[in-house]
């Protein structure tokens, strides 16, 4: 395959992502106002644009599917049919074979071998009104007026609008007169005359009007692809990174900035150095931040799939569930956005499988029927919070207790110490499942914990709270971009390593006599709470040239559970930007990427979740022995 | 002889040194360096550049042989060192040791080596293949041996030094 070739098959798959994410949305819209025709217009435009790609690309099962697809929602759209949850359900499935097809054309550059027989025929019955339960509907063929089935000619782009429209949506003609015109244009036979010219004969518009009717038909798709333009991921990946370097240099510039004002203060070069320095600070500082944006996508991108979800899953198990979402616009880096959809596709699964109850009991609790599931998308300062609520039956505390004791998961001295808070966020341990029976919807091995460490991953927190009758909500809270973080620098035997601040608490300054021993284990009252404590020196083997008296700890949280890091020094704060070291060094425990100082070191950036597993792990062992 | 930031050529990627003398009379380029008594030969194309020591910043838990990893103009690479990979006991580092940056399997990797020596041509017909029983250092290592003179150069598979060092050996042995 050439590159052009290759180009124009990219496009192509790019687009028609792009609108099949756009049709599940729109179906599960349909279905509760069956009667919004520019919706069904929007989807058969949708299908249409498909269907003539995939002609143009010769992809030709792609085509027999929605070609069927688009025959009925011709049909729907003109009422030869009723839009009922049948039909809809055999066009989402549709949907999810073209998805199919899409997956193989682009692992494979061809769809010859995902089968649609089935589905086609499916659509035949459909289209020969043959569904059970189908109301089709009885009307004789109307024959459709010329400005109902525009002939379509551009295959990709939306096709422009019609002039009768615009001249219609511009007050230049009435609605009556661009009928009447359509009416004796279709009684001509071919060549048959334009129908602005038709209007001109007609009296009923001039031809200045025209003028500026055509004009606004031409500009129409222009405007939109002026305002965008589509940049490959790879290419603002690299400008990041670059931006990254770019910060790096600057840290670097001020620090010696910084030494040569103290050294040399009254030099005027010295001087005008450090004013360039604070101009040169602010500009990548806004640079920064302007490219960041490049790479920000509306939440929405990651809902979308949401409203189908809940659909078929509610249907398919009895439950009534209606879907809210706010702050669909509020944006969030994409790599974020890549990673945060399984997760939440997990808990809205969970939500509606485990958290709201069946119709009849939640009749009994003297809940309306339909549950409601809220998931709502905000930014507070720095951070992008997702909140998913439900109105369910919430979690049982004791069923917890319980559960986690009969895992081992804690001991009983130690749930005695816990709040109720606390008691909930047990559920993200790693196997633990409240789930009494395995369903096919959720609790299939993969539980709450594969949610925690994904979160993590992004350097975000997930959280839950929950009220037993009363429905539970979780809150996650990410970064708004994970390439650069703040960070504290702390030294262990003259090494220095960065911890992420979104983790550290605080840090306190301790003398050996406060380490206590528990169950072989180091540990340190800190006020109220007994904090186990991890020393870096020996988790990572780093030899110990002399025994110290005086530490620093730094306590670090994720979600409610905390550890205590001891090291020797505590450096500086700095913003810093992460880089992946090799692959290879990539499984090492509890170090979770490097960056570069503004002296040119490389230090390495601790992955503090999987620092508390270890802990949790040895703790565990611990309280075995 | 120093050669300090050579210029990258144009990077072969992945090929061995049969496949770079096509060009000319069958001539392979090399860079050869000294590590303990022995004189290793790395494929020019290979060679991105040759730097002085720098501080290494160590990875706790890392393999044995990994030095830790270093700031290459802002792109953090990780350097071996290749006594230890050779199970050669260590020394102080000295005015003469390198950081080789090569590419291997398209990532950047830095070998410390006890001296860079020069770069040379061989004809192809001077390689030849290992011998099959290897005593030598970083003998499991080894893709080929060429001769000039009086001196032996251990040709390298960059390829393995990478690999688990059982893996190494075990492919050594079955070759």
């Amino acid at each position: 395959m050439d590159d052009e070739t290759q180009e124009i098959l990219n496009d192509f798959l790019t687009e028609t992502t792009e609108m099949i994410d756009g049709l599940d949305q729109k179906f599960v819209e349909l279905e509760t106002q069956p009667d919004n025709k520019d919706l069904l217009n929007e989807i058969f435009r949708a299908m249409h644009s498909m269907k003539g790609s995939a002609g143009f690309l010769g992809f030709n099962h792609l085509v027999d599917v929605t070609h069927r697809a688009e025959s009925i929602l011709n049909k729907l759209r003109q009422g030869e049919m009723a839009v009922v949850p049948e039909i809809i359900t055999v066009i989402l499935e549709t949907v999810d074979t073209v998805k199919l097809i899409m997956t193989e054309i682009r692992a494979s550059g061809t769809d010859v071998k995902i089968p649609v027989e089935a589905m086609s025929q499916k659509l035949d019955d459909i289209l020969a009104g043959k569904l059970s339960g189908t109301a089709t509907a009885p009307k004789p063929p109307v024959t459709p007026a010329p400005v109902a089935t525009p002939e379509l000619s551009q295959p990709t782009a939306p096709p422009p609008p019609q002039l009768g429209e615009i001249l219609v949506n511009e007050g230049l003609a009435t609605k009556e007169q661009v009928f009447d015109a359509l009416t004796e244009q279709s009684k001509q036979s071919d060549p048959k005359q334009p129908l602005g010219e038709l209007l001109i004969q007609a009296k009923a518009i001039s031809e200045k009007a025209l003028d500026q009717a055509l004009q606004k038909q031409e500009k129409h798709p222009k405007a939109e692809e002026d305002a965008t333009i589509r940049v490959e991921t790879r290419r603002l990946d690299s400008v990041m990174n670059l931006v990254g370097e770019l910060v790096l240099g600057r840290n670097r510039l001020i620090k010696i900035g910084g030494v040569l004002e103290q050294t040399h203060e009254t030099d005027p070069q010295v001087r005008a150095l450090s004013e360039t320095l604070t101009q040169l600070n602010l500009v990548t500082t806004d640079l920064q931040l302007a490219v960041m944006k490049t790479r920000m996508l509306p939440i929405k991108k990651v809902m979308a799939k949401l409203p189908r979800m809940v659909r078929d899953l509610s249907s398919k198990l009895g439950k009534q569930v209606r879907l809210e979402t706010h702050g669909e616009e509020t944006e969030l880096d994409k790599s974020v956005a890549d990673e945060i959809g399984d997760p939440l596709v997990h808990l809205v699964r969970n939500a509606i499988d485990h958290g709201i109850e069946m119709p009849t009991e939640r009749h009994a609790a003297r809940k309306p029927s339909e549950g409601l599931l809220r998931i709502a998308a905000s930014q507070e300062g720095n951070s992008i919070v997702i909140r998913i609520q439900d109105d369910g039956k919430g979690i049982a505390l004791s069923k917890i207790k319980a559960k986690a004791l009969q895992k081992g998961l804690i001991s009983e001295a130690e749930l005695a110490g816990l709040e109720p808070r606390e008691v909930v966020n047990l559920i993200f341990l790693p196997g633990f499942s409240t789930a009494e029976k395995v369903t096919d919807v959720s609790g299939r091995g993969v539980g709450m914990d594969v949610v925690r460490t994904n979160i993590r991953k992004m350097n975000g927190t997930v959280e839950i709270e929950s009220e037993e009758g009363k429905g539970s909500l979780i809150t996650i809270k990410l970064p708004l971009t994970i390439a650069i973080i703040q960070a504290l620098m702390v030294e262990v035997e003259r090494a220095t390593f960065a911890i992420p601040l979104s983790s550290v608490i605080e840090a306190v300054r301790i003398s050996k006599s406060e380490i206590k021993t528990i169950n072989g284990r180091e540990v340190l009252h800190l006020r109220d709470r007994v904090l186990p404590l991890l020393r870096l020196a020996k988790e990572f083997a780093i030899p110990t040239d002399k025994e110290r008296d005086r530490f620093y700890v730094v306590v670090a949280a994720l979600g409610d559970r905390r550890i205590g890091v001891v090291v020797d020094e505590l450096r500086s704060q700095e913003e810093v930007v992460i880089k992946s070291i090799w692959e290879y060094l990539d499984s090492i425990k509890g170090i979770s990427g490097a960056t570069i100082t503004g002296e040119g070191k490389v230090v390495l950036i601790l992955d503090i979740s999987e620092l508390v597993e270890n802990a949790q792990a040895w703790h565990a062992s611990a309280m075995v022995a | 002889m120093i050669v300090e930031e050579k210029v990258p050529g144009q990077v072969q990627q992945g090929a061995g040194p049969s496949g770079t003398g096509k060009s000319g009379d069958d001539l392979v380029q090399f860079v050869t360096c000294r590590i303990a008594h022995e004189e290793f030969a790395l494929d020019v194309l290979s060679v991105q550049e040759i730097n002085r020591m720098v501080e290494v910043t160590r990875v706790p838990k890392a393999p044995y042989f990994v030095e830790g990893v270093i700031n290459l103009r802002g792109r953090i690479i990780p350097v071996l060192d290749l006594r230890r990979r050779f199970g050669l006991s260590a020394i102080e580092r000295t005015d003469d040791s390198r950081i080789m940056v090569v590419l291997v399997r398209q990532r950047m990797v830095g070998l410390i080596v006890d001296e860079v020596v020069e770069v040379l041509r061989l004809p192809k017909v001077m390689i030849e293949p290992p011998p099959s029983v290897g005593s030598t250092a970083g003998a499991e290592f080894t893709q080929g041996v060429g001769r000039i003179d009086d001196r032996l150069l251990i040709v390298l598979d960059l390829n393995r030094l990478l690999l688990p060092h059982e893996q190494n050996a075990m492919e050594a042995a079955t070759r």
